[in-house]
């Protein structure tokens, strides 16, 4: 019987290419946008896991940056530096703004970096310098691509022009980019010279890094300190819960999507094998052995779907880099599974209506040459 | 062991009920023998589809019993039906209904396989048996690449591949040149005979009445006349036994179309003997 659904299934060319184009579409959108949302995950915590920092420190039960505001006095500084464990302290400070380039403004974190800081700054230099002046900022690369933007050109950030000496890679994502500026220049805009909004720190080699955090903690009043590890995955965390209902909703859209054509495809396939059936009815198979031929039938179709749809998503992931688009696609394979999952459920749905239809046909009906 | 392979005792058919009841068959008796052949013919809506569908278990008669090799298939639950058709039916269809997606050996090794033959030994029975119909270079075609006999020789060989010991076959020649036609029912013909096959027909056909043992008029949901059939041994004419020239030599009934082919038989009987036994 699975040959029959095999034959069924390849028969019609067409109808074929309409049914595993359909589901493969459907489960394109499903694996792109968890591939797209596993990029986010990964581009938005970009900073964090390339700072160089081991620990995070900010203001108490400040655990994450997206979306975050954090103060901390500059003053502990010393005392962070008197930790045991503690080999360099660097404050940055943070805020979430606009980087104004003409008509266009782009969402971007603004980094204020102290004067040769050796960790929280550019981690991977496109072009220029790397260490911002007075007055000077580093952009993100694509940033400066989609905005024409060059070296020497000037943006605006929190009010103020700057001029662009230096452009970064890997510092934007599909939500918003970085922008570094100095330490002395944020401070002088925010008109508070005594407040940093995180201090980054670098440990001595082979401690923990948690057990470094827990030490600070426990010393140091106000303050919440966490491993760049726990600090990262705290970020993700935040990023993810916003997401989680477009995620879902989307993913349900793929869904029924997916399930539409292929119980639309599998019905009409059904449909117009009506009296063969009703032949194989006739000729003695039981109806269970008519539903294997269905069941069989969907499953190769998503089958098929699935794997068209995971190379139109490894395609789109070579190709949307290449595009200069602030977007990466991720294929993880939890995202595999899931969508392998839902194309199951999606066969065995679809195949639901013409088993009932199956279940009905009268046999004696190959007599009556209908 | 029954001498009879169908018995079928006094069936009747309705549809519907009350103002809307029509009896599609009414009160009808017949019994096939092995090897035997009964035609049954009768003009449209005479209540022939719905007689052959009860025979093959497909529809279940309101009253009476049909017998199969002594079991009442008429009185057996929906779940025995499969099997019944399956092992003991071959259907023989108007338009062949071969699966289309299917070559002609894959569409007969399926029905092995439905009824529980593993693949490998299937289609080697299938090919077997393709090959004994003269189907050897055509196993792997699809049924669109098949002309109509050949695709009939495949319905054929579909509906013997179970051993069935009775096939049902509705209007066969139906779609088939009068070349053709003849041929598949020549062929059926011997595997009746030489199968010891019960072979039961509907058909408007009238040449079938040649290869027919019996003939029967199906008008009205009833038989109205039931036409012994017999082939003249000395020019193969197909006549009715009752109203036919009759003679009785050594313990043997032979009847013929004129008086000249008694005549002539009765001369030199060994020799038409001989040939009848040939022919078929």
């Amino acid at each position: 019987m699975i040959l029959l659904a095999f034959h069924n299934l390849f028969q019609n060319k067409t109808r074929l290419v309409i049914s595993v184009g359909g589901v493969a579409l459907a489960l394109l959108l499903i694996l792109s946008l968890d591939a797209i949302f596993a990029g986010v995950e990964h581009q938005i915590t970009a900073y964090i896991d390339n700072s160089g920092a081991d620990i995070f420190v900010a203001q108490k039960d400040v655990r994450n940056m997206h979306m975050a505001a954090s103060a901390i006095p500059a003053s502990i500084i010393d005392q962070v530096k008197a930790i045991e464990g503690v080999e360099i302290v660097t404050p940055i400070l943070y805020v979430s703004n606009m980087v104004v380039t003409g008509d266009k403004r782009n969402l971007a974190y603004i980094i204020g970096l102290t004067e040769n800081s050796p960790i929280g700054g550019v981690w991977n230099l496109a072009s220029g310098r790397g260490q911002p002046g007075k007055s000077e900022t580093i952009i993100d690369r694509s940033i400066a691509e989609m905005s024409d933007v060059e070296l020497g050109d000037t943006v605006e950030i929190l009010g103020q022009r700057f001029t662009v000496v230096g452009f970064s890679n890997e510092t934007a994502n599909i939500v918003n980019s970085i922008a570094f500026i100095s330490l002395d220049d944020f401070q002088a805009l925010r008109g508070s010279p005594d407040v940093v909004s995180f201090l980054l720190i670098k440990t001595h080699s082979g401690l923990s890094a948690d057990a470094v955090a827990a030490l600070l903690e426990s010393k140091i009043d106000g303050v919440t300190a966490l491993s760049r590890t726990a600090f990262s995955s705290q970020e993700r965390r935040v990023v993810k819960d916003m997401s989680t209902d477009v995620i879902t909703i989307m993913n349900l859209i793929g869904f029924l999507i997916g399930l539409a054509v292929m119980a639309l495809m599998v019905y009409t396939a059904i449909l117009s094998r009506r009296k063969e059936f009703g032949v194989l009815k006739a000729l003695g198979a039981r109806n269970g052995q008519l539903y294997q031929v269905v069941l069989a039938q969907a499953f190769m179709s998503v089958v098929l779907g699935f794997g068209l749809g995971v190379v139109f998503v490894l395609l789109l992931s070579g190709i949307i880099p290449r595009l200069g688009l602030p977007l990466s696609l991720e294929i993880r394979p939890i995202s595999l599974l899931k969508v392998g999952g839902t194309s199951l459920i999606i066969a065995a749905l679809s195949a639901i209506l013409p088993i009932r239809q199956i279940s009905g046909f009268d046999p004696a009906m190959v007599f009556r040459g209908t | 062991m029954t001498d009879t392979t169908l018995n079928v005792d006094h069936v009747t058919k309705r549809y519907g009920s009350s103002s809307t009841e029509v009896t599609a068959v009414k009160d009808v008796s017949l019994s096939v023998k092995p090897g035997e052949i009964v035609l049954i013919m009768g003009p449209s809506g005479s209540g022939k589809t719905t007689l052959l569908s009860m025979l093959g278990a497909l529809l279940k008669p309101t009253e009476g019993e049909i017998h199969l090799n002594g079991t009442i298939i008429s009185a057996l639950s929906e779940k025995h039906l499969p099997d019944i058709r399956l092992k003991q039916f071959g259907f023989i269809f108007q338009d062949f209904n071969l699966l289309s997606a299917l070559t002609a050996l894959e569409n007969v090794s399926i029905v092995a396989e439905l009824a529980g033959m593993k693949g490998v030994a299937a289609r080697k029975k299938s090919a077997e048996l393709l090959a004994d119909l003269g189907l050897a270079g055509r196993l792997n075609f699809l049924p669109e690449k098949l002309s109509g006999g050949e695709k009939q020789r495949v319905a054929i060989a579909r509906a013997l591949i179970n051993n069935p010991t009775l096939i049902l076959a509705d209007e066969p020649t139906a779609n088939l040149d009068s070349k053709i036609g003849h041929e598949i029912m020549r062929l059926l013909r011997q595997i009746a005979k030489e199968q010891n096959r019960s072979v039961v027909i509907v058909s408007h056909d009238q040449r079938i009445k040649d290869i027919a043992d019996h003939v029967l008029w199906l008008e009205d949901g009833q038989f109205k006349e039931i036409v012994s059939m017999a082939i003249d041994p000395v020019c193969g004419m197909s006549v009715e036994r009752e109203k036919a020239f009759h003679l009785s030599l050594n313990g043997m009934d032979y009847y013929f179309c004129a008086k000249g082919c008694r005549d002539e038989f009765a001369a030199d009987a060994e020799k038409y003997q001989q040939t009848n036994e040939a022919s078929f």
